[in-house]
């Protein structure tokens, strides 16, 4: 709780009083602490707002906004239950309509995004609004391949970043969220993930997007990116699987409502011939893995990809479709240990990388080669559907 | 006279007279029929004492699957009628595939539980008309509990070698390790010849030959290892190694200026 000795005498400090506005920041440097109580300031007035954070106040931060200190956590690089649990808590407390989580590295965003995303919820009554950022073509690459084509096929959402950072939540969005987090067994609730896109699907919410320009994107401190990844795909897999009920429904993906932000460009073009030896050296190895898991088709699609140049390495985008959902399936029947499940998928992932790259550097813009293969995981839908229901079948 | 009769008689109780040949074959083969019916004999009431523990063993073994069928053939209907599955699916938030549904799991454990009890008392039936039998000088049921365990031990160690192989192995080719086959094939049969020394060791076999023979076997396997690694691939290992910190090196981190530009990628 907030004592006397650290906050400036300016600053007034709020524990039971209402608010429009709760905006919740989690642990994160002081300097992006400090970064982000000035774009609040400058986007929201000091009387609607309440910021409840885990970050101590600077003694050498001056701020008009009325700040409550929350429960300390251990901080993570990406939003974890347990932030949902502490934001749905500061909302009911101070019985705010509307909920910001702003994630680490908030304070390259601008005003203007906090309060589009503020405004979405509270003048539109959208129950859950998501940043659309503009990132360069190379990053993101998870979401680009994995995360928004996989929820947009299933639960046919647009939204083009699922496990956003920073998040505008209505008061009941805010609260099915942490119900679903209360789920998880506390020990687990620093490292878990929530998917707030599926859950708002899953609840039959309204949700949106605004502009939200570039934004810094913070990187794990652990640098080992396979275990992250298989993190993050495991998660979304298992989440999937606890929906299985609801996207079986035929459901219809909703319109293009705006037309996508410009991406920031990069120069240079990544070292795609490393990406391509790290393939072949696993259709070398792991074929009897991948045996297991994918179709005798996708495994002779492989095989031709991986006697092409560097150069012109391409992935089929229907075939990276039809391996992201034989993954899923595995995932599901347990056809293997799924912590070598998830690590057989790794170099398919770098594979269908270096692919985009290629495509990128053909002159295709990503936004494009991105969308592509989203309407080819919608496409191949029904192939997900029918196996999901008749494990046994192996339809090619 | 009376002299030489008592001489006579002194002499032939000195030297007796020796027997006559056709009498001494008669006895041999006597003897040896003897032989070999006593071992016959001593066989074919091993035979009586033990065939009845066996026969029971096979009959409660038979009994006891019959009645784990029966019992996960209701099991089976009745959760079906509680709707079991939905209930756990509802409580538990997870959908189950068709072959490992929680109903067919209740009625696969009761089937092999039967089974199991089924074994344990056919065991003990063999034990006790084993023990009621005959004395043996050979103990058959400790080397039975010895050869169950020496199995359960060789089915553990295949699985074990079986996951640490294919562990070592995405592992390897995650890291893009060259040798990642020829690690994980060692790390294989490292666990294999383990488990088949503990194998042996349990079923008492070999002795101290079974001990000598792993110990260098072992230690020939970790020895080629390191030497393949160490010496006869330093160059793959020092590539790997150099490409390895490379790598370290392009992985991104958060940028001062957002609208940098950057030719390295970044997967989140």
């Amino acid at each position: 709780m907030a004592t006397a000795n650290q906050i400036p005498a300016d600053t007034s400090v709020a524990d039971h009083v209402t608010a429009d506005l709760v905006v919740f920041v989690p642990a994160m440097p002081v300097e992006q602490f400090k970064g982000v109580l000035t774009s609040l300031e400058a986007a929201f007035s000091a009387e609607s707002t309440i910021v409840a954070t885990q970050n101590e106040l600077p003694a050498d931060a001056k701020t008009s906004l009325r700040i409550i200190l929350t429960p300390q956590a251990n901080p993570l690089w990406m939003l974890k239950a347990g932030d949902f649990i502490a934001a749905a808590q500061s909302g009911l407390d101070h019985e705010a309509r509307t909920i910001l989580i702003l994630g680490p590295g908030a304070d390259s965003l601008s005003s203007l995004a906090l309060r589009s995303m503020a405004d979405a919820v509270s003048t539109a009554s959208v129950d859950l609004v998501v940043p659309h950022y503009s990132l360069p073509p190379h990053a993101g690459l998870i979401n680009s391949a994995i995360l928004y084509p996989l929820t947009r096929a299933v639960f046919a959402s647009r939204v083009r970043f699922p496990l956003s950072l920073d998040l505008g939540l209505s008061a009941r969005m805010a609260e099915r969220l942490s119900a679903a987090a209360r789920r998880i067994p506390a020990s687990n609730q620093g490292e878990t993930l929530l998917w707030p896109v599926n859950e708002a699907v899953a609840a039959g919410f309204t949700m949106d997007e605004v502009d939200a320009g570039s934004r810094a994107m913070p990187q794990p401190s652990d640098p080992d990116t396979n275990s992250i990844l298989a993190m993050i795909t495991g998660s979304l897999f298992a989440d999937i699987e606890s929906k299985a009920a609801l996207w079986q429904r035929p459901r219809r993906t909703p319109p293009i409502r705006r037309a996508a932000p410009e991406a920031a460009q990069s120069d240079g073009s990544p070292d795609v011939a490393r990406m391509v030896a790290a393939f072949r050296l696993a259709n070398d190895n792991l074929q009897e893995i991948w045996s297991l898991v994918l179709s005798p088709n996708s495994l002779l699609m492989l095989k031709r990809c991986s006697v092409l140049e560097p150069a012109d390495f391409r992935m089929p985008d229907n075939l990276w479709a039809r391996i992201v959902f034989d993954f899923l399936i595995a995932y599901r029947l347990r056809t293997i240990n799924r912590g070598h499940l998830l690590g057989a998928l790794i170099p398919l992932y770098l594979a269908w990388v270096a692919g985009h790259i290629n495509v990128i550097a053909s002159g295709t813009p990503a936004e494009r080669h991105i969308e592509a293969v989203a309407a080819a995981f919608e496409a191949d839908k029904p192939y997900l559907v029918a196996r999901w229901r008749w494990p046994d079948r192996f339809n090619s | 006279m009376q002299n030489l009769l008592d001489n006579l008689l002194f002499q032939a109780r000195q030297n007796p007279l020796p027997i006559p040949t056709y009498a001494q074959d008669v006895t041999i083969w006597h003897h040896m029929s003897d032989a070999l019916h006593q071992s016959l004999y001593r066989v074919l009431t091993l035979l009586i004492a033990v065939l009845p523990g066996i026969l029971a063993f096979f009959v409660a073994l038979l009994i006891f699957a019959v009645a784990g069928v029966v019992i996960s053939w209701i099991l089976r209907r009745c959760l079906t009628w509680a709707k079991f599955d939905l209930r756990v699916a509802r409580k538990g938030g997870a959908d189950w595939a068709p072959s490992s549904s929680p109903t067919g799991i209740v009625a696969r454990v009761a089937f092999w539980a039967c089974v199991l009890l089924g074994l344990l008392i056919g065991v003990s039936a063999f034990d006790a008309s084993y023990a009621t039998g005959t004395a043996l000088p050979i103990s058959l049921l400790p080397y039975l509990t010895h050869a169950v365990g020496a199995a359960l031990l060789l089915i553990a160690g295949i699985l074990i070698a079986r996951f640490l192989a294919r562990s070592v192995l995405i592992s390897a080719v995650n890291a893009q390790l060259q040798y990642a086959r020829f690690l994980s094939l060692g790390v294989k049969w490292l666990v294999l010849v383990l488990t088949a020394a503990m194998v042996l060791d349990h079923l008492e076999v070999g002795g101290n030959i079974v001990e000598l023979a792993f110990g260098i076997l072992f230690g020939g396997i970790v020895l080629t290892l390191s030497l393949a690694v160490g010496l006869g691939s330093r160059d793959l290992v020092s590539r790997s190694l150099e490409s390895h910190v490379e790598h370290a090196a392009e992985r991104t981190h958060i940028p001062e200026e957002t609208n940098s530009s950057a030719s390295s990628i970044r997967h989140f």
